[in-house]
């Protein structure tokens, strides 16, 4: 998402660009519940392009940040109905269209023979789709971001939490940021260089 | 009763239960603990000794291998009519062990049993090097390994396709999806695990390596929020997808006319007793090395216990479906099938029969006794049982059969050659082999997963997850932008 | 006719000669042929190179190969007209086997010899044969046959590499100081031959050495049926039985069907007999015997009977038949006192006694002189004689018994009378009887030669061994049972530069020897009318000469007590054995025992393959305290012998049988030291039988390798077999079915429920088989000739025992019945071709699937080997290549593959296929010839072209006309597990039983 922040930033026309700009500001919190109310204030503020660290899903946190549903599911069913129309098409082709052979005495198309591989190609296809478009929605990989080389994100993996907010935010004010991140209680508010 | 019931329930019961986590462990000592096994410079000197043993096994299973392609199948013991012995048996087995992984990953995840989540790193793993071992086997067995490739619906120089309906092709496409998914929620599952290691890494090398297998992970809520719905999604595939590989295997035997292998019972059965054996290797993998690498906090007696909870019932799962073949034999009426069983129990394989009944069904029920559920030698003996049993079943089920089929002319007895048992006793090499380099170099338990189950994790602010479903009202300017 | 038509339908077809004989062009092609002339001796090979340029001209001379003219016409490649290369040609031609012929049909592919049949138009074999016959081809290319002439300066040391030249030498030396002496102390020892030729050169021979000698010896020899008519005759006489129009037929330990000359008519005309539902009666056939013969397993009434008794069993029932002659009651006093008094005699005396004029009374060549004197008064007394039982002087009336001619041979040897020792063909050395110790008087021989396949045990202890030509490399001539004359003519060149006896015989006697072409021309010419070419070319044709039969004499029996016999045998102790020597099935007296087809074939009754073993009762194993596998001593006249032990049903109580014909020494890599030599027990005075055998267990475990483990069945799979045994082979009774044919139908009721719509194979050929388990002797010349036919694999000793054996076609053998009185059947089992065929929805790569004709097909190219098919297969017909089974396959062998059939390498499923390659042989023709419709028996596969009981039949199932069609609605047909649906193309016919009710027979 931060890539569409950047070409929504180039679109927004050079103006208000203050090079060289600091990525964003940090705020460090220790415990869950300061992080998830700083989040609702944050949510609150109508900020839109920061986002929430922590070292393992926290519960309410989406609800605390305001993300709607991700669109993943309906990929992961085109895909899955894919795998299952594709795989009964293949075998319908091979066995009973370009090369039929007399086996067993049975047809040479019967829909039950073929479910077996129908379904598992609908969950390999799905599973594949799932994984690639969790990467994908998440722009994953991507080797360097800039909150990941900043100092405040020291063990964010391991056990602290982390709030950014981008400067390029529309709603972002340094003084006033800064100000509600401290209201929230936020430990060592600090920049993310770029 | 709905998934936040469940939830509710199993947290209501978490309370009273022991934590799942003991030891007083926050995030940061937890953390410690599990990366520590990866980034101590040296390994155990146990880790070593088994390391060696399981290399020196795998070069004896590829020797095998090797000397097989040489040579020709022949090198086995199998004959006409007995077709397949050691291998198809090895492959089921292996096979079936690999379930348990995506049991406990997939479908205790479904039901949101929050003690999985020490273990179902540790379980999917050995599913992963569990059917490595067992597709192994199907590509060596055919004749003309060179030619495996005809199994593939590709364009050839006979310009046929393969016969889609051979249980054998559908096993193709089942072990190789199941292969594919479990793959994929194992990498996926370790992703935040793998940034974690990143994080920590001392040396440019390390933080080079886990950083490129962390693909970037920033655990930022934009991206755990997709995925968990991935994880979810993965989830809710793998969970049909194990209940299919195993019956599809069981088509193997179960959509043939020989009698003995000829039975509607099968798929439940055969799913039945890959989850049974599968937890028993778990067990058997888990309790030493929750010794060996100081885990007991972490991987706790309530984890131990509930397996042998597990163990006790698919194993009387299996004893009743030992049971049903037996009555329908009987019932149905038909002589041959009458006779495959009486042959089974009291024939040339009758030592084999009491092998398979001894471990897989009397030996659990000790399991009913909670002291026996909390001592770890009776465990670890019980659970190597199990394996041996199971690996029995399925020698039954295909040799004894095979051996006494239709014309009493045709009658034969399967002797496996020191070749059999070599490839046998390798495979398990290779299988600890690739166990003990991922306990090296992989964080053997889903950190991120553990915190999230641990009392500081702030369970009380209820609700299950959040799967993104925010309804308040946001300001204008605010819509989700990415995804 | 239907056979012949099969043959060929091109025109280099064996038969179309005849047409094109006296076209001019035909002619001229002969003359143009004559005066051409290749150097043969030089192509005799000594070393390997040399062996292999052989090869190239032995190929390169497919024109004589392929070719019956003398070999002096032989062009390089040059094609008679209308041969086209790749097109199969036949030959007739016939092989001699201890003095008898038997007439057969060689398929021979760009002058390669790759099969062997019967000739449908000789009178004894009529298109059958036997597997002797059908594994004679391997024997021809086998690579172990000795490759020049070898000299010895010291019998039994080393040998040095010689050509015909040298040896001839030699002889020429010999023989001129022969001359000044008339052939004093020259001695020639020859196996059992009926060739006109030899006789003619015998008698030239003796011309020019009037006092050399020259003796006959057969270790399997059929002496006492020559001395059994001698005492009923005043000379010997040949019984030559018509089974077909028999109705009660009694064998005295006489396995007819199986080990006698004529076995292959026997065989079906027995079976004819069998089917033939004209007749009144349908015929019974009792058996007496002590081994569990071929004979016995198809008799109604089988009675196990120590051989020494079966004499007593003779004398009784004789007493029964002709009691009204009190001159014979007298003769007979001495048996009709002694102890054994069997019951069910009598019974058996009434039958024969009904069916006066239908009935046969059967000796076995093992019985005494005494037992065969009286079956010729018996059957002269119930009328037989004339009817069933036809006479024919004896060649050679007046020489010595076989034994008695070796016996003196080593005498004379010992006595130094014998100055040069030349053997044509046999191995006494190993197959002399033990006391005469033919060894020790051969060492005392200052000049031997011995003419042989193999390099053999008699060669060894000879100063020359001379490579002997097979009767496919030469010419010569020989008498069938019934004295038709077949002519033999090679079909290849020598591949080893071996000759003829008859060749050897002219070296010896004429100054320039003569070629076996012009020996054999010669001999005939006293068969010949007006025009001997003509003669001649239709002889060759035809393969025998018409009306050459002995002819049929009718000789009165004398008086039995003007007949002087031994009489009664004495009572013997309860624990006293009897040691029973029997032909082997396979190896016969052991000259075929490099023959790896017939080593790996397992024998008809034992399934044992690749040894011998001692067969014994259960009771006398009891008894003995021995089980199956375990190695006992036989001891018996000082000598002892170590062998297995094989546990028989039906075997007589306290009988040991031992096949003949294993233990060799010499028999090259395949035979050598396969089994125990039985010869080593055997005695100038007991060549048959025996008492006063003891046996010692060794306290060893010698596994025998069986195609099928009935002997070590535990009791569980025992019980179930049993109950199984009669759904699989079905019998009914033969009265009620000659009576009203319906009243037998047993087929299952209903066809089973189809799930899918069969599919639809009106529109084409439907390709079937019906196999007449009444007829099926269980003998296994169809194995051979599937074996031949389809390049199938032989896999030796050790994979047979772990179960790999590679015959497409098996012959499951079945007990069923009490114990003490086991009945055996025979099932032959090949792929039965089910229309829903299990196999096929199970392989994952579409390797095996149906034609469009309903033939179960097999894609050799296609198949990856997962073996889940044969795992799938309810009748266990397939077969898998474990290992590459044809890598020790050496170059000359390859020259006997069928082109026609694939060579499966390693990893690959294989199966029968009803030689497709025939039936796509068949068609092809059609095609050619316009067209036209493919006639019933035109395409006839190798197992029933073989089959001597025409057992098998094949054909069309969409033509209502076939024979096949017509056996599959017969109402003793059915299919082998018809219960589970797979539709099989093979049916079986279930076999007949005609028991006789009477009490006496039953209990």
């Amino acid at each position: 998402m931060s890539g569409h922040g950047h070409e929504s930033r180039v679109a927004q026309g050079p103006q208000r660009s203050r090079e060289p700009s600091p990525f964003g500001l940090a705020a460090r919190f220790d415990s869950v519940d300061t992080f998830l109310k700083a989040c609702e204030r944050v949510r609150d503020a109508g900020y839109r392009r920061w986002d929430a660290y922590a070292p393992y899903p926290v519960h309410g946190l989406n609800d605390a940040m305001g993300i709607r549903h991700t669109r993943l599911p309906l990929v992961v069913l085109g895909a899955g109905i894919t795998g299952a129309g594709g795989a009964l098409l293949l075998q319908w082709w091979m066995n009973a269209h370009n090369y039929p052979l007399i086996v067993s005495g049975k047809p040479f198309f019967s829909l039950p023979a073929n479910i077996p591989i129908m379904f598992e190609l609908t969950i390999l296809l799905s599973a594949l789709a799932t994984f690639i478009g969790m990467l994908a929605f998440n722009n994953l990989p991507m080797l360097h971001h800039p909150v990941v080389n900043s100092p405040s994100f020291d063990r964010v993996t391991t056990d602290r939490f982390l709030i950014v907010i981008e400067t390029r935010d529309l709603a972002f004010d340094e003084s006033r940021t800064r100000a509600l991140l401290e209201a929230a209680s936020g430990a060592e508010i600090a920049w993310v260089e770029d | 009763m709905s998934a936040r019931e469940a939830t509710q329930l199993a947290m209501e019961m978490a309370e009273r239960r022991s934590p799942l986590i003991t030891g007083g462990n926050d995030f940061a000592t937890v953390t410690d603990k599990i990366c520590s096994l990866v980034e101590k410079p040296h390994p155990p000197r146990a880790w070593f000794i088994a390391f060696g043993v399981s290399l020196a096994m795998t070069g004896v299973l590829f020797a095998m291998i090797g000397y097989l392609l040489l040579r020709g199948i022949g090198v086995w013991g199998l004959n006409s009519p007995v077709g397949w012995g050691f291998d198809i048996t090895n492959f089921v087995f292996w096979v079936g062990i690999g379930h348990a992984g995506t049991l406990i990953s997939a479908i205790l995840f479904l039901f949101r049993q929050k003690w999985r989540t020490s273990i179902n790193r540790f379980a999917e793993s050995m599913t992963i090097f569990a059917v490595i071992c067992a597709g192994m086997f199907p590509a060596i067995h055919v004749g003309r390994v060179w030619f495996i490739w005809f199994v593939f619906p590709l364009p050839n120089q006979n310009l046929v396709w393969p016969n889609f309906r051979s249980p054998l092709l559908w096993d193709v496409f089942a072990v190789g999806t199941y292969m594919t998914v479990s793959l994929l929620f194992w990498y996926m599952g370790m992703l935040p695990d793998l940034a974690t290691l990143r994080d920590r890494a001392k040396t440019k090398a390390r933080s080079f390596i886990y950083g490129a297998l962390s693909l970037g992970w920033r655990g930022s809520n934009r991206q755990w929020h997709r995925y968990e719905v991935a994880y979810l999604l993965l989830a809710a595939l793998a969970t049909p997808l194990v209940l299919s590989v195993h019956s599809v295997v069981s088509f193997d035997f179960a959509a043939s006319q020989v009698p003995g292998w000829h039975t509607t019972i099968f798929p439940p059965y055969f799913v039945a007793g890959a989850i049974f054996s599968g937890f028993a290797m778990v067990m058997t993998l888990i309790i030493p090395a929750r010794q060996f690498f100081g885990l007991k906090d972490i991987i706790t007696m309530r984890h131990l216990e509930n397996m042998a909870k597990i163990i006790l019932l698919t194993g009387s799962m299996v004893a009743l479906a030992y049971a049903t073949e037996i009555f329908i034999a009987w019932y149905g009426g038909n002589p041959i099938e009458r006779f495959t069983f009486m042959n089974r129990a009291l024939g040339p394989y009758a030592w084999a029969y009491s092998i398979m009944m001894t471990c897989n069904v009397l030996v659990p029920q000790i399991f009913w006794f909670r002291w026996a559920r909390r001592n770890l030698w009776l465990m670890m003996i019980v659970s190597i049982l199990v394996n041996v049993g199971m690996w029995f079943e399925r020698f039954v089920i295909i040799v004894s059969s095979l051996s006494r089929d239709y014309l009493p002319a045709a009658w034969g007895y399967f002797k496996p050659t020191a070749i059999d048992l070599l490839t046998l006793a390798g495979s398990f090499g290779l299988f600890f082999t690739l166990f003990l380099l991922f306990i090296r170099y992989l964080p053997m338990v889903a950190m991120a997963e553990v915190r999230s189950v641990m009392p500081q994790a702030g369970l009380e602010h209820g609700g299950h997850r959040g799967q993104g479903d925010y309804h308040g009202d946001i300001p204008a300017q605010h819509e989700e932008t990415g995804a | 006719m239907s056979q012949v038509r099969i043959t060929g339908g091109t025109p280099a077809y064996w038969r179309s000669l005849a047409e094109r004989a006296d076209t001019p062009e035909f002619r001229e092609m002969v003359r143009r042929r004559l005066g051409e002339n290749v150097d043969w001796e030089n192509l005799a090979p000594s070393t390997r190179r040399k062996f292999l340029q052989v090869m190239g001209a032995s190929l390169a001379l497919a024109g004589l190969a392929g070719c019956r003219w003398p070999r002096e016409t032989i062009v390089p490649f040059a094609r008679p007209a209308g041969y086209t290369p790749g097109v199969p040609q036949r030959y007739a031609t016939s092989m001699e086997l201890a003095g008898v012929a038997s007439g057969l049909v060689v398929t021979s592919y760009d002058g390669r010899p790759i099969k062997v049949d019967g000739n449908p138009e000789h009178p004894q074999n009529r298109g059958g044969s036997d597997l002797l016959a059908q594994a004679s081809i391997l024997d021809l290319y086998d690579p172990a046959r000795s490759r020049s002439p070898l000299s010895r300066e010291i019998a039994g040391g080393a040998a040095r590499n010689r050509t015909w030249e040298e040896f001839s030498d030699f002889a020429r030396g010999r023989m001129t100081d022969f001359k000044s002496r008339g052939g004093e102390s020259l001695y020639i020892l020859s196996e059992a031959t009926s060739s006109p030729s030899m006789a003619a050169m015998r008698a030239r021979l003796q011309g020019a050495f009037p006092r050399a000698v020259i003796a006959e010896y057969e270790s399997i020899s059929r002496d006492n049926e020559r001395t059994g008519a001698v005492l009923a005759f005043g000379r010997p006489m040949r019984a030559v039985y018509s089974l077909e129009s028999a109705d009660v037929i009694v064998s005295l330990d006489a396995d007819f069907l199986g080990a006698h000359p004529a076995s292959v008519a026997h065989a079906r005309d027995f079976a004819a007999g069998r089917r033939n539902r004209d007749r009144v009666k349908a015929n019974r056939l009792y058996a007496v015997e002590s081994a569990y013969t071929i004979t016995g397993g198809k008799a109604d009434h089988r009675f196990t009977v120590p051989s020494r008794w079966i004499p007593v069993v003779a004398g009784r029932l004789a007493a029964e038949i002709l009691g009204d002659d009190p001159g014979a009651r007298a003769a007979l006093a001495a048996y009709t006192s002694h102890p054994f008094m069997p019951r069910f005699i009598a019974a058996m005396a009434r039958d024969l006694k009904c069916s006066r004029g239908r009935s046969i009374i059967v000796a076995g060549p093992r019985q005494p002189a005494d037992v065969h004197a009286l079956a010729h008064a018996m059957n002269a007394a119930l009328g037989n004689v004339g009817t069933t039982v036809r006479y024919a002087a004896e060649e050679g009336p007046e020489r010595p018994s076989h034994v008695e001619a070796i016996a003196s041979l080593a005498d004379a040897a010992r006595a130094g009378k014998i100055d040069t020792l030349i053997i044509l063909g046999g191995n006494p050395v190993f197959d002399a009887p033990a006391d005469i110790e033919f060894a020790r008087a051969l060492a005392a021989v200052p000049a031997s030669a011995h003419l042989s396949l193999h390099e053999d045990e008699t060669s060894r202890a000879c100063h020359w061994h001379l490579p002997r030509a097979h009767y496919l490399e030469s010419w010569g001539d020989a008498r069938a049972w019934d004295g038709t004359v077949g002519i033999t003519q090679p079909l290849i060149e020598p591949l080893y530069g071996g000759k003829s006896p008859i060749e050897v015989l002219s070296i010896l006697c004429d100054p320039s020897p003569m070629s076996g072409y012009d020996i054999v021309r010669r001999a005939m010419s006293s068969f010949a009318g007006a025009d001997f070419e003509a003669f001649w070319r239709s002889s060759l044709n035809d393969g025998f000469v018409s009306g050459s039969a002995y002819p049929i004499e009718t000789p009165t029996v004398r008086p039995l007590l003007h007949i002087p016999m031994r009489g009664a045998p004495p009572a013997f102790a309860a624990n006293d054995l009897e040691i029973v020597f029997v032909p082997d099935s396979k190896v016969y007296d052991g000259r075929f025992a490099g023959n790896a087809w017939l080593q790996e074939l397992p024998d008809p009754m034992t399934k044992v393959t690749w040894d011998n073993a001692a067969l014994i009762s259960p009771a006398t194993a009891a008894a003995l305290g021995v089980r199956a596998d375990d190695v006992v001593a036989l001891q018996y006249g000082g000598r002892e012998v170590e062998i297995p032990v094989y546990v028989m049903p039906g075997v007589a109580d306290r009988s040991v049988i031992v096949p003949l014909g294993y233990g060799r020494t010499a028999a090259g890599p395949i035979g050598n030291g396969v089994g125990a030599s039985a010869q080593a027990l055997r005695m100038s005075g007991a060549m048959g039988f025996d008492g006063g055998l003891t046996v010692r267990r060794v306290g060893r475990v010698h596994a025998l390798s069986c195609t099928q483990n009935h002997h070590m069945i535990d009791l569980v799979g025992l019980r179930e077999t049993q109950r199984r045994v009669g759904e699989l082979v079905r019998e009914v009774d033969s009265e009620t079915y000659k009576r009203n044919p319906e009243a037998v139908r047993i087929r299952s009721e209903g066809e089973p429920a189809q799930l899918f719509p069969p599919h639809d194979y009106e529109s084409d050929h439907r390709w079937g088989m019906a196999i007449d388990l009444d007829s099926c002797t269980g003998c296994g010349a169809c194995m051979i000739a599937c074996q031949a036919e389809n390049n199938v694999p032989v896999v030796g000793r050790e994979q047979v025992k772990r179960g790999r054996e590679m015959h497409w076609l098996r012959i499951d053998r079945y007990f069923s019945g009490a114990p003490e009185r086991p009945e055996v059947s025979h099932q032959p089992l090949a792929c039965v071709q089910c229309e829903n065929a299990p196999c096929e929805q199970v392989c994952p790569v579409g390797a095996t699937a149906h034609s469009h004709e309903g033939l179960n097909e097999m894609v050799y190219n296609r198949c990856i080997g997962t073996r889940y098919c044969a795992n799938n297969c309810p009748y266990k017909v397939r077969r898998f290549n474990w290992f590459n089974f044809h890598k020790r396959t050496v170059q000359i062998e390859k020259m006997m593959y069928n082109p026609d059939v694939t060579v499966r390498g390693r990893g690959v499923m294989e199966k029968c296929t009803f030689c497709v390659q025939r039936i796509e042989g068949a068609k092809i023709r059609a095609r050619v010839e316009g067209g036209r419709p493919i006639a019933d028996g035109e395409v006839v596969p190798a197992c029933a072209q073989a089959c001597p009981s025409r057992a098998i039949v094949f054909g069309d199932l969409n033509d209502p006309q076939s024979r096949v069609h017509a056996l599959h609605v017969n109402a003793r047909s059915y299919g082998l597990l018809e219960e589970i649906n797979t539709r099989p193309r093979t049916q079986y016919l279930a076999k007949l039983r005609n028991p006789n009710h009477d009490p006496e027979v039953q209990g």
